[in-house]
């Protein structure tokens, strides 16, 4: 089994796309075999099949001179992208009178951040545009370090 | 889908202890019979915060029923922790 193919059905069984999406693709690919199937996206006879992430993975690995513990630390986060919508959603409940402290306290802090101009709607974009975000940090000037943040 | 199951675990270099398994699904008893508490301190809550009791409701929902999926594993020092939403 070729690896598009593989990948295909391994969206189709996480639930990513469905058998009619899967079963285009499939064809897609008989028909024509440089067709590029994304990570979470493929595009069949014009139609394009977005699919969405479903967790954001932090994934940390660094060794005993770069944190100053003993042994490896490692840390392997794996959070559904559905928490950060709703945990988004609960910060909407901090009362309007609260607004100026916290405003006044991230700016102490060196966050120039305005709470009250932060609505919903852009932070649900916020959380949409995450899906495309990939972070990967990888040092070696005193001790290994390799950072990873993904989703999918 | 609100999680069923938690899974923890903790390791040390001196003490290993099996994973845990707690049926989440069983907290179901004592939430409903508290549920007249619970709905209370909710309202006060709202009022306080002043805000809408449904909205606040909706959104403690919302995070109950997305944290399904969370796996945090954490290795330092030779100490190992699990923490598992299923």
């Amino acid at each position: 089994m070729n690896e598009d193919r593989r990948q295909i059905l391994e969206m189709l069984a996480a639930g990513k796309i469905t058998a009619g999406e899967a079963e285009r693709l499939i064809a897609a690919l008989e028909s024509a075999p440089a067709t590029n199937v994304g990570e979470h996206s493929g595009s069949v006879a014009g139609i394009t099949v977005k699919t969405r992430a479903k967790y954001l993975r932090v994934l940390v690995e660094a060794d005993e001179a770069m944190t100053g513990m003993k042994g490896p630390t490692t840390v392997n986060v794996r959070v559904p992208m559905q928490l950060l919508r709703a945990g988004v959603r609960l910060a909407s409940l901090i009362p309007s009178q609260a607004h100026e402290k916290l405003d006044e306290a991230l700016s102490r802090h060196g966050v120039p951040l305005t709470l009250s101009q932060i609505k919903p709607e852009n932070l649900e974009e916020l959380i949409d545009h995450l899906e495309d975000l990939t972070v990967d940090v990888d040092t070696n000037d005193e001790g290994k370090t390799k950072v990873r943040v993904f989703c999918e | 889908m609100i999680p069923s199951f938690a899974v923890i675990g903790i390791q040390t270099p001196e003490w290993h202890m099996p994973n845990l398994w707690i049926p989440l699904f069983l907290l179901w008893i004592p939430v409903i019979l508290l549920s007249p508490l619970i709905f209370l301190v909710l309202v006060a809550i709202a009022i306080a915060g002043r805000t809408n009791i449904w909205r606040l409701i909706a959104i403690f929902w919302n995070i109950l029923a997305s944290l399904r999926g969370t796996d945090v594993r954490v290795t330092a020092e030779g100490n190992h922790v699990l923490v598992c939403i299923l």
